[in-house]
């Protein structure tokens, strides 16, 4: 039943630990635990886990800081655990590193679509400039920058083409507004930024099969937008 | 009552002899320098005898005033004439010029007796001012100074008391709306009125304190026992004047168009003039001011308990919100785990999810009343809003046939903060669901002047007129409604949140059965290179 790898849980509430542990069980073929950040540092530093599942109340310090220390030198996928519902702490622990965050009480089910789509993600082979990719029945060929549907070519302005090559080539990632900004327009402050939603709903009416029930751009509340894991 | 009568007519008789005892001394002095002078006449000129006379007038006026200056002048003249200018013995005179002398001293007499007369008078009127501005300044400080509530109006009562020289003065104030409690009374020796029998009634038959204060009247029961009663604009000096002879005077202690008091002054009193009745009027004033300060330190006392309880209230509620979730994310999962075992395993899930629920809206309640909540307007697609707000449905609203639409050929945007607007959307849509669980239900979105209108149509049983501003309270469920289906703070957190941000959300009736409810938010003005690029060339 046990599938591969190694998951990290850091959790100072042994009966989220449990629970947690038992879903990523079915997952992975090793679970590690940790109940205080420290002993997760190091555990992640020592095991090299594939995905980490952080909880942002811990006794001993700060998740976010936790979560930025690890990342500075792991690869692994980390998914937090929050009980907070501030918009603000998500964009900014997206922004500390975070690849995604699970809103207590979250069910087995959701938190183990989230770490599978980590781990598509983490696999899947990222589409280079050379190759055409197909999802949800849309065609996009980032080297010869054309995108089409049943073979009919949709026509995209700059703009939307730098929003579309930024969201395929962070496919499953939740990108927070900032980070997508310094994709988009790295050289440019201010005004466009503010219209960032308006481009992305113009996208979303020339490539979603029905804009207003999209497959490819999920919009994150309070975080972002994410791309249709490839 | 024989002996008080007796001794009230003896006082009488000696007050009106007072004039002409004091004035005795003078004509003795009189007497005593017209004796000297006449003895002593062969050897002194006129001009000395006048002198002398002009002494005895200026010590009368100075000491006993106008009246007894002004007769000891004349009865110098008199004397003058008949004892010391020949011929003596006579008023007649011998030489002419003397007349000149005569005339002389008795204008010079009678003009030192009115001057002293003024001089004196000014001298105790502003004695009488500097009494008034002390008064003044006792009652002003009284007012303002921060101490118990009882001390200013017990202070008030003292001072009217004597400043008025009644028998008693009493001050009532609000201790509710509509009912006055005594709360200072001063009682002294003064006045001269008749007994006071007790509150007297209003022309309407209420109570008379309370009828002042309702209308801001000036009551004064007159001896013969009748009440009158007149506005209270402007006419307090005219009251007053009936001070002395009335039973009862009560007047009402206003600030600001509101009534905080009335005062009442008890049997007779002395006559004012007009510098006191602007005395009085000042001071009820401050009065008013005082208690009416009182009122407001006490109400600012409350308020803080008040914001204290809500802070205590939002931190509690917070804990409490993070000490459920964690039991609830664990009961979520072990039920998820027996689902597939036990079919109510299935049930202990749905109902941690609405508790779950319940407790986000608590929370989202409690910082709207705390005015916690932050705002982040952002520019905002309604296709973004919509679509979002779709997908946050719960997995039971989700299966609902819901359908969308938006104008095709254009996209409307509102100024928003995305998250509370989404939430705003998400609590209509769920509430349509709840009474249409088959659909469809229908979310459009149109632009209607300033405002985005997303109106969310549902197939239900609509709202009762009597029910449509009800179904915006918190805690609130519709008639017939299944218990256990919704928290009843979902469409009172969609209306509060809109109307935060600028919007609000309003109900109607569907034509041909059903509810819509709108949420209206502020449009945003895009432009046209971010909105259509479609024209642009790669």
């Amino acid at each position: 039943m046990a599938g591969h790898g190694t998951a990290l849980v850091i959790d100072d509430e042994p009966q989220i630990v449990k629970a947690v542990a038992r879903a990523l069980g079915d997952i992975f073929e090793v679970v590690l635990r940790a109940s205080t950040a420290q002993e997760g540092i190091d555990q992640a530093a020592s095991a090299r886990p594939d995905l980490i599942v952080l909880d942002l109340g811990l006794p001993d310090r700060d998740g976010l800081a936790v979560c930025r220390e690890i990342r500075a030198w792991s690869s692994a996928a980390i998914i937090v655990l929050s009980a907070r519902h501030s918009d603000h702490d998500k964009i900014a622990l997206l922004d500390a590193g975070a690849d995604d965050y699970v809103t207590k009480p979250f069910s087995t089910a959701e938190l183990q679509a989230r770490v599978r789509a980590q781990l598509r993600r983490a696999r899947a082979i990222l589409p280079s400039e050379g190759s055409a990719i197909e999802i949800d029945g849309l065609e996009i060929d980032l080297a010869t920058r054309t995108v089409a549907r049943a073979g009919e070519p949709i026509h995209l302005t700059p703009t939307e083409w730098a929003l579309l090559r930024t969201f395929v080539r962070n496919a499953g990632k939740t990108l927070t507004h900032q980070q997508m900004f310094a994709e988009v327009w790295p050289n440019s402050g201010g005004d466009p930024q503010q219209y960032l939603r308006a481009y992305v709903a113009t996208l979303r009416r020339k490539i979603e099969r029905d804009p207003l029930r999209p497959n490819l751009i999920l919009t994150e509340s309070g975080a972002g937008y994410r791309f249709a894991t490839l | 009552m024989p002996a008080i009568a007796s001794r009230l007519s003896d006082g009488s008789v000696s007050a009106r002899l007072r004039p002409f005892l004091t004035g005795l001394p003078w004509l003795a002095l009189l007497a005593a320098v017209t004796v000297v002078l006449v003895i002593g006449r062969g050897h002194i000129d006129k001009v000395h005898a006048a002198l002398g006379y002009l002494l005895v007038v200026l010590v009368a006026s100075s000491r006993s005033g106008r009246g007894w200056g002004l007769a000891t002048a004349v009865l110098a003249f008199l004397c003058f004439d008949f004892f010391l200018v020949p011929p003596y013995l006579s008023l007649s005179v011998e030489h002419q010029p003397d007349w000149i002398v005569l005339g002389s001293f008795l204008i010079t007499g009678i003009v030192a007796a009115q001057l002293f007369d003024r001089a004196k008078r000014e001298a105790r009127e502003a004695q009488a001012r500097t009494e008034e501005v002390d008064r003044f300044s006792v009652v002003g400080a009284e007012a303002l100074n921060g101490g118990r509530a009882e001390q200013g109006p017990e202070a008030l009562a003292r001072i009217l008391r004597e400043t008025l020289q009644v028998k008693r003065c009493e001050i009532y104030l609000f201790e509710a709306p509509d009912k006055l409690r005594l709360v200072a009374s001063a009682t002294g020796g003064g006045g001269a009125g008749a007994d006071f029998g007790g509150m007297p009634e209003s022309p309407d038959g209420t109570d008379l304190l309370h009828y002042v204060a309702r209308y801001r009247a000036l009551a004064v029961q007159r001896p013969t026992g009748d009440v009158h009663v007149e506005p209270s604009d402007g006419h307090l000096s005219k009251l007053l004047a009936e001070l002395p002879g009335s039973l009862v005077t009560l007047i009402p202690l206003t600030v600001r168009e509101r009534t905080v008091g009335v005062v009442s002054l008890v049997g007779g009193g002395r006559p004012l003039d007009a510098a006191q009745i602007r005395f009085v009027e000042a001071l009820a004033y401050y009065a008013a001011l005082g208690v009416e300060r009182v009122r407001l330190v006490a109400q600012e006392e409350r308020a803080g308990a008040l914001r204290e309880a809500d802070r205590l209230k939002d931190a509690l509620l917070a804990a409490v919100s993070h000490e459920l979730r964690t039991p609830l994310t664990t009961i979520k999962a072990v039920a998820h785990e027996l689902r597939s075992r036990e079919e109510g395993a299935a049930v202990i899930e749905a109902e941690a999810d609405r508790l779950n629920r319940f407790v986000a809206d608590l929370l989202d309640l409690s910082r709207l009343d705390s005015g916690s909540v932050t705002m982040r307007p952002e520019i905002v697609p309604a296709d973004d809003l919509i679509g979002a707000a779709l997908r946050q449905l719960s997995a039971g609203a989700a299966a609902c046939d819901i359908r969308a639409q938006v104008p095709p050929n254009r996209i409307l945007f509102c100024r928003i903060d995305f998250v509370l607007a989404q939430r705003c959307l998400v609590n209509i849509l769920e509430n349509a669901v709840r009474y249409c669980a088959r659909g469809p239900v229908q979310v459009t979105a149109a632009l209607e002047g300033s405002m985005v209108m997303f109106a969310v149509a549902d197939c239900g049983p609509g709202v009762p007129d009597d029910e449509v501003e009800l179904v915006f309270e918190s805690f609130y469920r519709g008639r017939g409604v299944p218990a256990g289906s919704g928290t009843g703070l979902g469409l009172s957190i969609a209306r509060r949140l809109a109307r935060a941000q600028g919007g609000d959300v309003r109900y109607a009736p569907r034509p041909g059965g059903g509810s819509i409810f709108t949420l209206a938010l502020p449009a945003a003005d895009v432009p046209e290179d971010a909105s259509a690029e479609a024209g642009d060339t790669p």
